[in-house]
């Protein structure tokens, strides 16, 4: 699904004052025993949320406490418990979000300390993570490095974007600007559906079919190999490239297209002069967030690649895969505890936060470019 | 054609219907040899082999050198005059570009290798064979800018196909640590899979004639072909796990009344006419048939569980952010919050689940973490739609109702959300469709057990107890790890062979369970977008 970007165009205008103001509008407007329940609503759904992070069997009472103010303001206030209700929701989205940052950070924690290292006299928790690649939970020295993950991920990422970015820009300008309207209504659904394909199944065929059939044509020692996680992978971020890429090439305004076309110019040639370069920065929003996906992968890179988390030699050697970021969360959640579940957790902040960067940049792009658009639609 | 006896003019027209024929005879040629390519990389034409009587390798070779001729031909003959085309004074930086990529590989490849000069050497030979190919493309008029290189590599490769050079048995191993090898099992497919690309559009340009037109023709044919593989991919994929997977679904299958199990609908008892074994019963030693029930059942508590939470919650958010909020850095945060939700790594998800979710549930696994984890991921997808949706509900509807002298709330009740309905119940299937099939995060936070007997298939609503201690409501189903169809298969494929043997053949039952996971998932899909295009005709009939 294409994320909302609409709001994104608009400047913003409202200040922390005006919030203020309005907030001090509606207490005023509103009648008191409203205003009683609503703030009973408020207070004991908070105090649900304590309790809950508190893990206190407790945590049921406030919950009914809510329950019974809201079903009360529904039926006696239900303007304003809807207005309520649906801010608490639109909180808890962020909420979420907040909680997934400290949760996964927390846990992370210990094993961050485990592996300082000293760096000119000053010590660096977790660096050692990232300076030598060594992964060893068994024998002595006991280390956790990321590095052989990093590597992992980078190659499938990069191998999944070249097969992912150039197929999914070209079947998002099919879709947005060639096809006539009867293939169109075949090949849209077609790309939803590939979106849907569970991962596990890309994998299970990848396990079956292409990691033997790739061992035996590189006569390579074992199964295995980022090449091929790289082209699944690439064509799991497929449909994600086609559907924001289809959106930007369809938000350029039909004026630009129709202005070229009357120049006398090919379709083609208003394609790659207008519509793509107008539509630039939102296909390499799309782009980005396919790459964004490829990272995230999990089940297909865990079931196709070895899982023995050390480097290839050479490093580019593609034929064959170890192990990523996502896959070796999968892989030893099971028998992980003490300091190795945390380096676990650790290999989840990198992805979360690499993800998050991808994400919110890929906003901003898309952002800018409705800006530098929205006085033309 | 018909305009051989009349006047001069008519003549050079059907000069050009021919060379055109020639043109669109390269571009077919193009596809005879994508076509072979993509069956020699899947097998299905061996390469030792033979075909018509011709050894694949040869007959490869012939085809891609007689491409080649005619795509040079082609270009050197506009250019001396003997065809009429439309060419640019240049071929462009893009074309200069794609034709000096396989060059380099090339350069590098025999320089390096070939004439076994070393790495460094081979970096020279790559950018002398490159940069050639750059200015050979970009530098003269279009029409040999745009087939010489491109030509003259079909060429090249055909001849080395044709003379032997690489044959089926050619192997090149790479000195690595980690041994692999180069075989011509994937090489020769490969390069005739590129080599056809680039024939195809050298020659696509030539049918229009080079210029704007030609161009046009050129991209068309690529990208024609790109969406074309890839609903052909879709499909091929689809029908593989269907013809794998059938021979284990219905493995001991009965149909014909009286032949089912017994089951109460309504408080009636039924005898259904089907028994399909595999979704009916679950792991048992004494089993004529084994099943993944319990994997089908937990997958759909999993999935109503999960929008249960979700989508009022993302309803409500969205009714929020849409209908209340001005929009503003509020607004902005949230949106950037739930975009990041909507891309977050769903292993992620699984992680926080771990530790935010189990210690509070009875500290296991079990299966109201697991729906609680995936209401989560699924949360983003809801806002995200139904906040489409609602936006694109005019804004008359809401004026309209406002004048009618109603309260903001009541606006939105009846007004926008029957509007917008048919957009949140289509954005909330597909949803549903994609977290159905999601493995990672109720690998940490739900699944466990890879056979699962049929006596553990999870029974939610039979489960709930009142108990004297908070929290005063129980549910040891919920409570418990439970099986999932995606987490089942995954167990299946790490457990290994040895593991399975309780179930007979294992493969079919590997294959038949991918086959039920894709079918419940596709079938969510199926009604999602058919819904949509039934609510669109509607929309559009009205």
């Amino acid at each position: 699904m294409a994320p909302v970007t609409d709001t994104q165009s608009e400047r913003i205008r409202r200040a922390i004052s005006a919030r203020i103001r309005k907030t001090r509008e509606f207490v005023d407007q509103t009648d008191p025993a409203a205003l009683a329940i609503v703030s009973v609503m408020a207070l004991s759904l908070f105090g649900a949320l304590v309790g809950f992070l508190a893990v206190s069997d407790w945590t049921i009472l406030p919950f009914v406490a809510f329950l019974a103010s809201s079903a009360v303001g529904w039926f006696r206030y239900q303007e304003e418990t809807a207005y309520v209700i649906s801010l608490m929701m639109t909180v808890s989205t962020i909420l979420i979000l907040g909680l997934i940052v400290v949760f996964i950070f927390r846990e992370s924690i210990p094993v961050i300390r485990y592996e300082s290292a000293t760096v000119y006299g000053f010590t660096v928790p977790g660096l050692r993570m990232f300076i030598q690649p060594n992964w060893d939970a068994v024998s002595p020295p006991i280390r956790y490095s990321m590095v052989p993950m990093i590597h992992g991920t980078v190659m499938v990422t990069l191998i999944a974007s070249a097969v992912a970015a150039p197929l999914g820009v070209s079947a998002a300008l099919f879709l947005s600007e060639i096809a006539p309207a009867p293939v169109r209504e075949v090949v849209k659904p077609g790309v939803e559906v590939l979106a849907g394909i569970p991962s596990i199944v890309y994998g299970f065929i990848g396990f079956t079919v292409l990691s033997p059939w790739a061992s035996d044509q590189f006569q390579t020692t074992g199964q295995g190999s980022y090449l091929f996680v790289g082209i699944v992978v690439g064509l799991m971020a497929l449909p994600t490239v086609v559907s924001v890429a289809e959106d930007a090439l369809s938000s350029i305004p039909e004026s630009m297209k129709s202005g070229s076309l009357a120049l006398g110019t090919t379709d083609w040639q208003t394609m790659t002069s207008i519509t793509l370069p107008a539509a630039f920065s939102g296909v390499s929003a799309a782009v980005l967030l396919g790459v964004g996906r490829a990272i995230g992968e999990t089940m297909a890179a865990t079931v196709m690649l070895r899982g023995v988390p050390r480097l290839t030699e050479p490093l580019v050697n593609v034929f064959y895969g170890m192990e990523t970021l996502t896959s070796i969360i999968a892989r030893n959640y099971g028998e992980a505890d003490g300091l190795q579940m945390d380096a676990l957790f650790v290999a989840g902040v990198i992805l979360f936060v690499t993800v998050l960067a991808i994400s919110v940049g890929a906003q901003y792009i898309e952002w800018r470019m409705h800006k530098r658009l929205g006085g033309e639609i | 054609m018909a305009g051989a006896t009349q006047t001069g003019g008519e003549l050079i027209e059907e000069e050009t219907t021919e060379t055109d024929a020639v043109a669109a005879g390269a571009v077919g040629l193009s596809a005879v040899l994508f076509a072979l390519a993509v069956a020699a990389l899947f097998e299905r034409i061996s390469l030792t082999g033979a075909i018509a009587g011709v050894r694949t390798v040869t007959l490869l070779g012939g085809l891609l050198t007689a491409l080649g001729v005619a795509v040079v031909a082609f270009g050197v003959g506009s250019r001396f005059g003997y065809v009429r085309t439309d060419p640019d004074p240049s071929a462009g930086l893009v074309a200069g570009f794609g034709a000096a990529v396989p060059w380099v590989v090339i350069g590098g490849g025999v320089v390096s290798e070939t004439l076994g000069l070393g790495p460094t050497i081979g970096v020279i030979g790559a950018v002398v064979a490159g940069g050639t190919a750059f200015a050979v493309t970009v530098l003269p008029r279009e029409d040999v800018g745009s087939t010489l290189p491109l030509g003259s590599l079909l060429a090249l490769i055909g001849l080395v196909f044709l003379t032997g050079v690489i044959g089926p048995e050619w192997v090149w191993e790479l000195d690595w640590a980690q041994q692999a090898s180069i075989t011509a099992g994937f090489l020769v497919p490969t390069a005739t899979l590129f080599s056809a690309l680039y024939g195809g559009w050298a020659s696509a340009k030539a049918y229009g004639g080079f210029g704007a037109r030609g161009r046009h023709m050129g991209a068309y044919v690529l990208v024609y072909l790109n969406a074309l593989s890839i609903i052909a991919f879709l499909f091929v994929l689809v029908a593989y796990v269907v013809v794998q997977g059938v021979p284990g679904l219905l493995n001991g299958a009965e149909f014909g009344f009286g032949t089912g199990p017994q089951t109460t609908i309504l408080g009636v008892s039924v005898t259904l006419p089907v028994s399909v074994p595999f979704v009916m019963n679950g792991v048992a030693l004494f089993n004529d048939f084994q099943g993944v029930l319990p994997a089908i059942v937990g997958t759909i508590w999993l999935v109503i569980g999960a929008v249960l939470l979700a989508v009022p919650l993302g309803v409500g958010a969205a009714v929020f952010l849409t209908e209340y909020a001005e929009r503003g850095r509020f607004t902005q945060v949230v949106e950037v919050a739930t975009n990041g939700l909507w891309s977050t790594p769903s292993i992620v998800f699984g992680l926080f689940g771990f530790a935010f979710l189990i210690p509070r549930f009875g500290n296991g696994k079990s299966l109201l973490s697991g729906m609680i984890t995936l209401g989560f991921m699924l949360l983003p997808l809801v806002v995200i739609t139904s906040r489409e949706a609602m936006l694109s509900v005019p804004d008359e509807y809401r004026d309209a109702s406002a004048a009618l002298g109603v309260s903001k709330w009541q606006t939105i009740r009846s007004v926008v959300l029957p509007a917008a309905l048919p957009g949140v119940v289509t954005g909330v299937i597909l949803g549903v469709g994609r977290i159905a099939g999601e493995t990672a995060p109720i690998l940490l936070t739900m699944a466990g057990g890879t056979f699962v007997p049929g006596s553990q298939t999870v029974d939610v609503l039979g489960s709930f107890q009142f108990t004297s201690a908070p929290p005063f409501v129980a549910n040891p189903a919920l409570l418990e790890a439970t099986s999932a169809l995606p987490y089942q298969l995954y167990a299946l494929i790490s457990a290994g062979v040895g593991a399975s043997s309780n179930v007979g053949d294992a493969d079919a039952f590997r294959w038949a369970t991918a086959l039920i996971l894709l079918i419940i998932v596709l079938s969510f899909y199926a009604i999602g977008i058919a819904t949509r295009y039934y609510f669109r005709r509607r929309l559009r009939h009205t």
